[in-house]
């Protein structure tokens, strides 16, 4: 995928870190919502929830990096993206803004303790760095 | 050209679909044909479909098709004409013609080009149909009809009635000519093509030449004759039709209102006759349409989210007449009461609309009943009964190859030989009797021999022959569980493999399939008298009734077609043996299952308060099904997971609650298997 820096993004937090997906591939950020549990799932997978009607999968990126599980706050967002043939929602625990960036990195082998197949690239802003997130690696992990 | 391809792959659809329907319906009349000899109209019948064939296939562009039910037709033209009578030697002809039609038909469904060689049969054909004849027929049928007819047909009075009715309904009538180019490629298809878009505009009352009756015309000019009723002008109508491809030139003529009272002179005697042979067909056709499952899918989704979204404005006209008590409220109240009685009546006429009878899988069996009979050397009768039960269509497709099974395991192995069945002092001739019926908002299935029936004793010994039990479990075996034995995966009875049953493919699956369905299947054998098959399934797959109960304090969902009873037991009524917890319920042993392991939950056993136990059931297995709190039933709309999440074991589905949250469905066959398992 050749990312172009014009490119707008939307990018959200998890503890103190900032992640980002391009924004086409966002169908729509909504607030934490009931989830019911499905047994035997990968473990990062929450649950499902009704999305007017629809029943999407939502999974949990603080599972998926092995982070601390959190209460969720006010600020709990679940991110819906458009992947392929699937609608499925990620959960945050904020988004933060729609962003450009001024340069993007390849990512190295490692984020923060992160598996580097997790991310397109390292995007840079005034704020600090974002990891773009690859979501056929997010989503289809095993 | 690419166009035209894809028309074609459209239609091609179409065609196979009607295709379908025509062998079916020949192989039906050949039966009959066999049966009870010779009578006109079914010849007439079965030289009609094998007609229709001849001119849809040559409209598709299948030769070998058009071929061989032309040389079919020929050979019918002369049993219909008096000139040959029905015979054995002919019926099995026809029958061989009807195999080789069948592959024809698989070829074309797996691609364009057909592979089966149909010389040898053209030839078996070509030798019958001119023996015994001094004069073989030269003229083909249909060949006074190949030409191009421009004439208008005559009218009959049930499409004067038509055109009446579009005039009252404020409706042009037109009398439409289009003349298709000559270098047009395939007149036929192009015809098609015209048909629909004419059809899509507004109505066609009457076609000439019909679509039934194109072939492959001469190179030359075709002109299509139409009687179409629209809204569009005159010049409207003419630029429509101008606009489609291949269109050399149009004339459309207003039909006035009174010249529709005037019966318009046939313009030849012969196909005056041949319009109103066809007349039943066509009237019949203009009464039902094709829809594609596809679509009907789609509005099935749409009326469960309807009814979703009803049992939540439902939910909250409650709430609010709980907090004001005002004509706001009330009017809520009316407004929801009757959305709810109009989905339920939507939701009837949806489900309604995606029922077919069962007769459409019924009609397969004759013919495959005489094949198995004659191939095996055996006698029977076969007995169809509540061939109009209705159910969900795709219900039909998926039970058509299990029901299949159940039928050729009763002829193989469950009815005797005629020399055996005297000898046990039965007749000579067994019977096999299908049946469907409603029973309680379910379709019942019964596939019933006289034949042997299945030994216990001789079950066991199978089964210890091949490993599946070891002599302890052997022993243990009540004979009900020693016959349960045929579903275990692995299992067939057959002495010797006959390519009619005992292909690996066994009762196991048969179950497995059925249970996929929510349905059930029960046996019932006695020895020396019969065995009979029960099979039980839900009307549609769609919507089911399930039952809510709590678990953990989610809410989950068991299909009301798996439930066998409920009951609630003390503590003091469960028994613990070899660690397995389990109750006693009329002599029967039923090993309880928690639910709540699976959804990381412990089971608390309060000790004030009574268990709800859900006693599950899969053929004669039972579970029981320890849950926290049951809430009722309702009809829900199954979803399923999607592709993401993919199939999770145990869980047949998910549905969205009237409070809006969603709620597992529970795959009771999953949890068999898993007891079995162990």
């Amino acid at each position: 995928m050749q990312v172009t820096a014009q490119e707008q993004y939307v990018e959200f937090g998890i503890e103190n870190e900032q992640y980002a997906i391009r924004i086409q591939d966002i169908h729509e950020i909504i607030k934490l919502q009931d989830i019911t549990q499905i047994p035997n799932v990968k473990p990062y997978v929450k649950g499902v929830i009704n999305l007017r009607g629809k029943i999407v999968p939502v999974l949990s990126l603080r599972n998926l990096f092995d982070m601390q599980e959190k209460a969720p706050s006010k600020s709990t967002r679940i991110v819906v993206v458009h992947h392929q043939e699937d609608t499925v929602g990620i959960i945050v625990d904020r988004v933060s803004k729609v962003t450009t960036f001024s340069d993007i990195q390849p990512p190295p082998d490692r984020v923060g303790g992160i598996d580097g197949n997790f991310f397109v690239g390292i995007g840079f802003t005034k704020g600090g760095l974002v990891g773009i997130l690859r979501l056929d690696e997010v989503l289809l992990h095993e | 050209m690419s166009e035209l391809t894809d028309m074609l792959a459209e239609y091609k659809e179409v065609f196979l679909e009607e295709l379908e329907e025509q062998l079916q319906l020949m192989d039906e009349v050949i039966l009959k044909l066999e049966r009870e000899g010779d009578s006109g109209s079914v010849v007439q019948s079965l030289f009609r479909a094998a007609h229709t064939l001849k001119g849809s296939s040559a409209a598709m562009g299948f030769e070998e098709m058009k071929q061989l039910t032309h040389h079919m037709e020929h050979l019918l033209d002369q049993v219909r004409g008096k000139k040959r009578t029905v015979t054995p030697a002919l019926i099995d002809l026809l029958f061989q013609s009807m195999d080789c039609l069948k592959q024809l038909k698989n070829d074309i469904e797996a691609s364009d080009a057909p592979a089966t060689d149909i010389g040898r049969i053209v030839k078996n054909l070509e030798t019958f149909a001119s023996t015994k004849e001094d004069e073989p027929l030269t003229v083909s049928v249909t060949g006074s009809e190949t030409g191009s007819e421009t004439l208008r047909p005559p009218l009959s009075l049930s499409d004067r009635l038509k055109i009446q009715e579009q005039q009252d309904a404020g409706h042009r009538v037109y009398w439409l000519q289009i003349g298709i180019v000559s270098d047009c490629v395939i007149q036929g298809a192009r015809a098609y093509v015209i048909h629909s878009m004419l059809s899509e505009w507004g109505e066609v009352l009457l076609m000439t030449p019909d679509l039934e009756s194109l072939e492959e015309t001469l190179p030359g000019s075709l002109t299509l004759t139409f009687l179409y009723a629209g809204i569009q002008e005159e010049g409207e109508i003419r630029s429509l039709v101008t606009g489609l491809t291949d269109v050399a030139c149009v004339t459309a003529e207003l039909v006035e209102g009174n010249e529709t009272a005037m019966a318009v002179t046939p313009a030849a005697t012969g196909k005056a006759a041949a319009v109103e042979e066809a007349s039943p067909a066509g009237k019949a056709k203009s009464q039902t349409i094709r829809v594609s499952v596809e679509r009907l899918d789609h509005l099935m989704n749409l009326v469960g989210e309807l009814v979703i979204d009803q049992t939540r404005i439902h939910q909250v006209e409650r709430n609010q007449r709980r907090r004001f008590q005002d004509d706001t409220v009330s009017e809520l109240g009316h407004i929801s009461d009757h959305l709810s009685r109009i989905i339920g009546d939507l939701q009837e006429s949806v489900m309604k609309a995606r029922m077919l009878p069962i007769e459409q899988l019924f009609n397969r069996f004759p013919r495959m009943i005489r094949d198995l009979s004659r191939d095996l050397g055996k006698d029977l009768e076969l007995v169809m009964e509540g061939q109009d039960t209705e159910l969900d269509r795709t219900l039909i497709e998926e039970i058509a190859d299990p029901l299949i099974h159940l039928i050729r395991n009763a002829v193989d192995h469950g009815l005797e030989t005629p020399d055996v069945r005297e000898q046990s002092g039965k007749p000579r001739k067994g019977t096999l009797r299908i049946r469907a019926a409603h029973e309680d908002n379910q379709v019942v299935i019964y596939v019933e021999d006289d034949g042997a029936g299945i030994d216990p004793a001789k079950m066991k010994a199978s089964a210890l022959k091949k490993g599946i039990l070891t002599e302890e479990e052997a022993e243990l075996l009540t004979d009900r569980e020693a016959v349960d034995l045929i579903f275990r995966p692995g299992f067939s009875t057959a002495q010797t493999i006959s390519d009619v049953s005992g292909r690996g493919v066994g009762m196991d699956i048969v179950r497995s399939h059925i249970e996929k369905l929510n349905g059930l299947i029960d046996i019932d054998t006695r020895l020396g008298r019969g065995t009979s098959f029960k099979i039980k399934l839900p009307l549609t797959l769609a919507i089911i009734v399930g039952l809510l109960v709590k678990v953990n304090g989610q809410t989950l969902i068991i299909p009301m077609s798996n439930i066998a009873e409920i009951v609630r037991v003390t503590n003091a009524e469960i028994q613990v043996v070899r660690g397995q917890s389990v109750i006693t319920l009329r002599n029967q042993v039923i090993p309880i299952v928690s639910v709540h392991d699976r959804f990381k939950g412990e089971f608390r056993r309060e000790e004030h308060k009574h268990i709800p136990l859900v006693i599950v059931g899969s053929a004669e297995k039972r579970l029981a099904l320890a849950v926290d709190d049951l809430i009722g039933n309702q009809e829900i709309v199954i979803k399923s997971l999607g592709s993401y999440i993919g199939k999770v074991d145990g869980i047949a589905g998910a549905t969205i609650l009237g409070d809006g949250s969603v709620a597992l469905i529970f795959e009771i066959s999953s949890l068999f298997h898993k007891a079995g398992a162990k």
